[in-house]
């Protein structure tokens, strides 16, 4: 009962955020069927997680009330804006995105009866009862994929589920293919878009596929079909996917760099923009030497010519790499002794001190003008979009960041492996303790800024490319918020997770557009509800989520491990 | 096998300890008690690496140390288990135990420390699986001894061992004291119970306000009418 009324606020917030961000306005005649739907699963997904000691009555109840309560809670909330709007009360200013239409596809009535106040009680009541059905579907949907009497508390799933979770990303991507083919005429106008969420879906699904597969054969196998396939997506895809796609795998390099600093070390760094910035402008400066003033000067009076790039892609890739790690290194020799707030409070500077520098150090940087016409990477000399018509510029740096992905993937696997990976661990559990059995304190914490800044690095470097024209407001403090915010929601030390945070924060609100204004309060929206349902993450670390659960449940044995295939049991390292 | 020679400590301006001399030879128990706030913890870690003495020398087999990082104090096979349960309380017990392994990569002498540590405490391997956090206090005294172990000290420190255990566990924790010790491990014990510390140990040394008060044989210390009246309480 009591869970249920949790589960029932949580929805409603959810809820009341897709009213503000003007969902329904776009889904229209749709919008209580997709709503009820998108809160079914909601409901689906944390009565799962809760419901796993409950009977089947119990479960339903709990679905029932959360449904009831989310229900009532929004009809009344809709029932205040529309008497707002109705009186003629402007509230646009505040909640833009509150407006007659808005209301009026959530009742499922025309605009003009909310403008004149002549909305029937039942329009509320239907809506309270598609919500309220929505929990029991919710509830009914766990009951369905856990077989087998309520009195087995153990949930197992339907079988074959399993299977249908592996093979549900190829699903996905032959459909994503078959709709690039020319002369496919479906989705009309929205193709585009809806393709471009269908390759986000169906990368989240293949991890979670991986997560599916058992240990051993089946993993490398799956492993590398999603691979394979993944390395063909930039040929099938267009310059608008392509390109959103890019800037994803970029943040997954830089989460799986901040991943280490926070997720594994446990140094909560907020400047973390800055390496970015670093990689990226030491990229411009050599790509794009004439855009300096400084450099061009200095390289005139050496007799070279600024007018070219003095380093390709490939030789400039180490050094971005060492003048981040530097970076790195610089960043956490005076922080060695600071801890959690004090830290997270210094390096916020340290990322605002390096955009500063940027935008000043006119010279050098070329201040806010920015640096432009940065050269492009190349293989082996040539733009690979001029050897193949199916491959544009974008697609291009998709597969370049596709790559460097998973080079840094792998890289962070060892670490985590490694000697040097239990030494985060312990660090980041009791610095003392710690000592105490013999750790190097300051050399595990500045290498742990060091390697952090390197990934950072290189997805700066390749950020550059991608944009060809950088100026310091391309590395503000919302980067970094970003990488933090898609590591806490993918799960804080799970490589997998951070695959997933990137393609949910960096992908899907290039699905929904008109979200993108509100990306601050979608951030704090998501982080909150992740919070609340689950804080370890999507796609969490065993260690997270035993960290975190292990007061409601009994500490994980191996027989648990197999036991939920999907529950996202892959992580990234040792489980 | 180890000395220490007039050793001044400060906490900033306080002047923690007072001019420490005690030594600590190859095999023995030896116990350090004293009331609360004479300094006991403050030794051990000037002894350790975590705090650096201001003046005065500490010799491990006569090579100072008390100018190295703890790390490295750990690595000369000093060890300490800290005061007050000082566990990863995230970690597995067996992680625990891994970790104060830390500095060595002899698999097999790992294998076999890990296996004696979970003999003397059979506790542990009940809950192995488990989050040290949840264990109980006394079960995480143990945690904290044996993963001291597991780095196969050659000098085990222990910082009161026996705080806030039941009797019947105090009296466990000294039997597996001396079980350590008949192993080979030479220990520096820090103690309240000054009696069940003095009735295991060969010498003692009774400290006040940051210097050495009496030191002799622990029997002879268990009979001093002082230590009797002070420390003993009868
Ligand atoms: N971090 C610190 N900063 C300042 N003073 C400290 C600090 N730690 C200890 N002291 C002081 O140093 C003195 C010795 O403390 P210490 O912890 O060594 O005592 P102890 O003998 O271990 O006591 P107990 O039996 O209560 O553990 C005390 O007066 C204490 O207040
Ligand atoms: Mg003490």
């Amino acid at each position: 009962m009591k869970k249920g009324l949790n589960t029932g606020l949580t929805a409603f917030a959810v809820l009341t955020y897709l009213i503000l961000i003007g969902l329904p306005t776009r889904l229209e005649g749709a919008a209580q069927p997709v709503l009820a739907l998108l809160l079914a699963l909601f409901f689906f997904a944390v009565l799962r997680s809760q419901g796993k000691e409950m009977g089947r009555g119990e479960l339903l109840q709990s679905g029932l009330v959360a449904g009831l309560v989310a229900g009532l809670l929004v009809v009344a909330e809709i029932g205040f804006f529309v008497g707002l709007l109705a009186d003629g009360v402007k509230i646009q200013p505040v909640f833009d995105k509150v407006v007659p239409l808005n209301m009026a596809a959530l009742l499922n009535v025309r605009a003009g009866a909310i403008i004149n106040g002549e909305t029937s009680l039942l329009a509320y009541a239907i809506l309270t009862a598609y919500l309220t059905g929505a929990g029991l579907l919710g509830g009914l949907l766990v009951l369905f994929t856990r077989s087998g009497t309520a009195s087995t508390v153990r949930s197992t799933r339907i079988p074959g589920g399993r299977w249908l979770v592996i093979l549900l990303p190829f699903l996905l991507f032959a459909f994503i293919y078959y709709l690039g083919l020319d002369g496919v005429k479906t989705f009309g106008n929205d193709k585009n878009i809806v393709r471009l969420l269908l390759v986000l879906v169906a990368t989240g699904a293949g991890l979670f596929a991986l997560a599916a597969a058992k240990e051993g054969v089946e993993k490398l196998a799956i492993g590398g079909l999603l691979a394979g396939v993944l390395l063909f997506l930039p040929f099938v895809l267009n310059q608008f996917q392509n390109s959103v796609m890019s800037i994803v795998f970029i943040f997954v390099m830089m989460g799986l760099g901040l991943n280490i600093v926070v997720g594994y070390a446990g140094l909560l760094d907020l400047g973390y923009v800055a390496f970015f910035a670093i990689g990226a402008y030491v990229y411009a400066f050599v790509a794009a030497p004439f855009s300096s003033p400084y450099i061009s000067s200095l390289l005139t009076g050496m007799g070279i010519s600024p007018d070219s790039p003095l380093l390709g892609y490939w030789s400039a890739i180490p050094l971005a790499m060492i003048t981040a790690a530097i970076g790195g290194v610089l960043l956490g020799i005076p922080v060695l002794r600071l801890r959690g707030d004090y830290l997270a409070i210094v390096t916020l500077g340290f990322g605002e001190i390096i955009r500063l520098f940027m935008l000043n150090l006119g010279d050098l940087t070329n201040g806010p003008r920015g640096l432009l016409q940065i050269a492009q990477p190349t293989l082996f000399g040539v733009a690979p979009s001029a050897l193949t018509s199916h491959l544009d510029a974008q697609g291009w740096i998709f597969l370049l960041a596709i790559f460097g992905s998973a080079v840094v993937a792998f890289v962070a696997i060892r670490l985590n492996d490694s000697r040097l990976g239990r030494a985060w661990v312990a660090m980041r559990e009791d610095e003392d303790v710690a000592q105490a059995t013999g750790i190097h304190l300051v050399q595990t914490k500045l290498l742990a800024f060091a390697i952090g800044a390197t990934f950072a690095g290189l997805a700066g470097q390749l950020y550059a490319a991608r944009q060809i024209n950088i100026f310091p407001e391309n590395f503000s403090l919302f980067v970094s918020i970003d990488a933090l915010a898609l590591i806490i929601v993918g799960g804080m030390g799970s490589i997998p997770g951070v695959v997933l945070g990137a393609l949910a924060l960096k992908g899907l609100p290039e699905v929904l557009r008109g979200v993108d204004e509100y990306r601050i309060v979608a951030f704090a929206t998501l982080l909150i509800v992740m919070m609340i349902v689950r804080p370890e993450g999507i796609l969490p670390s065993a260690r997270r989520r035993r960290e975190l659960h292990s007061a409601e449940a009994p500490p994980p044995d191996e027989s648990d491990v197999s036991d939920k295939p999907t529950d996202g049991q892959l992580e990234g390292g040792r489980a | 096998m180890l000395t220490l020679e007039n050793i001044h400590t400060y906490y900033d301006r306080i002047h923690a300890l007072k001019g420490i001399s005690l030594t600590v030879e190859q095999g023995e128990i030896v116990t350090l008690i004293g009331s609360n706030g004479a300094g006991k913890t403050t030794t051990l870690n000037t002894i350790s690496g975590i705090l650096t003495p201001k003046e005065g020398t500490v010799y491990l087999e006569g090579e100072r140390i008390d100018h190295l990082p703890a790390h490295t104090v750990t690595h000369r096979g000093v060890v300490q288990s800290p005061e007050g349960r000082k566990i990863f309380a995230r970690l597995t017990v067996q992680e625990n135990l891994e970790m104060g392994a830390f500095n060595r990569n002899d698999d097999d002498g790992i294998a076999s420390d890990y296996e004696r540590v979970l003999t003397l405490f059979p506790r542990l391997r009940e809950r192995i699986k488990q989050p040290g956090g949840t264990l109980s206090g006394g079960e995480q005294q143990m945690l904290a001894m044996g993963r001291a172990m597991m780095a196969r000290p050659r000098i085990l420190l222990l910082d009161e061992p026996s705080m806030g255990l039941a009797p019947i566990l105090v009296e466990q924790i000294f039997e597996i004291i001396l079980e350590i010790n008949s192993q080979g491990t030479t220990i520096l014990l820090v103690e309240q119970n000054a009696q069940a510390a003095l009735q295991v140990a060969h010498r003692g040394y009774v400290m006040e306000t940051g210097t050495i008060r009496l030191s002799g044989d622990a029997k002879t210390l268990l009979a001093d009418p002082q230590v009797v009246e002070a420390y003993l309480g009868f």
